[in-house]
């Protein structure tokens, strides 16, 4: 059993490698959908509260830029990465957008997705995980969303206000609110 | 707690994976996308030559310049 396993791992490597060298666009789309994938993920479960909805939404963003890149005639030489986290980022959340405005929200105590993930052995966040991420579901769209990016993505306040159309106050205004609301909260919750 | 006490809570959460399902439905649709572009591209390129060889060059200059955009017209002139 474990040597299939095994022998069929290095088979996928081998046609990995394979595919590396004589497709060079897979290769690079490959890493590009590796880099990011986790981000938009849960990028795109903050925005819908809805897995299928925000696996819809991830899928169309990397086809969308796949499709584009096809477009171009040449694939491998045209959107390197840099490009391709503002387009997917906007790609995501206009689709998400868009889903919103034709289905209604979930309701909160509908809505069983997982924005964060505790580290192994981390006792105080393994504690905290369901609650903390309950407080960042219920908090209002626009601060949910500065908050998962600017704590997850690493992202700017001005990119995130590019994002969202808004001035850069907002999105610090933003944020500041979703913090102090969350610091609220847990402290009723001890 | 602070804000900086709450930043730093959240800050050390990681994020949930992606279901794998995922991965294979974006991947092998993007290869076949990307395979049938590349396919595209080799028979294009393969009607081109034939164009040249057998003296209909001008066809694709006209098809290069019916599709060329404007951008892409003006560097020519420089």
């Amino acid at each position: 059993m474990g040597g299939d396993g095994s022998d069929r791992r290095h088979v996928d490597r081998d046609r990995e490698r394979s595919a590396d060298v004589a497709r060079p666009e897979v290769a690079a789309f490959t890493q590009l959908y590796r880099d990011y994938r986790t981000r938009l993920h849960q990028y795109a479960l903050s925005l819908v509260r809805n897995r299928e909805a925000a696996e819809d939404a991830v899928q169309d963003a990397f086809l969308g830029w796949v499709r584009r890149l096809a477009a171009g005639g040449h694939p491998a030489k045209s959107g390197p990465p840099r490009q391709a986290a503002p387009y997917l980022y906007a790609s995501v959340r206009n689709r998400c957008l868009d889903r919103l405005r034709r289905r209604p929200e979930i309701a909160l105590d509908q809505a069983h997705v997982e924005l964060l993930a505790a580290p192994v052995g981390d006792e105080e966040r393994i504690g905290l995980r369901h609650a903390l991420n309950r407080l960042l579901l219920a908090l209002p769209e626009e601060q949910r969303e500065v908050v998962v990016l600017r704590t997850w993505h690493d992202m700017e306040f001005a990119a995130i206000a590019a994002l969202q159309g808004v001035p850069v106050n907002t999105a610090i205004a933003r944020y500041h609110y979703a913090l102090a609301r969350l610091r609220e909260e847990l402290a009723a919750h001890g | 707690m602070d804000d900086d006490r709450v930043e730093r809570l959240l800050r050390g959460y990681e994020l949930p994976q992606a279901p794998r399902a995922l991965d294979l439905r974006v991947l092998e649709e993007a290869e076949g996308i990307l395979a049938l572009a590349r396919a595209r591209a080799a028979a294009t390129g393969i009607a081109r030559e034939l164009a040249n060889a057998f003296g209909f060059g001008y066809i694709n200059y006209v098809i290069d310049l019916v599709t060329s955009t404007d951008a892409e017209y003006r560097v020519d002139l420089i």
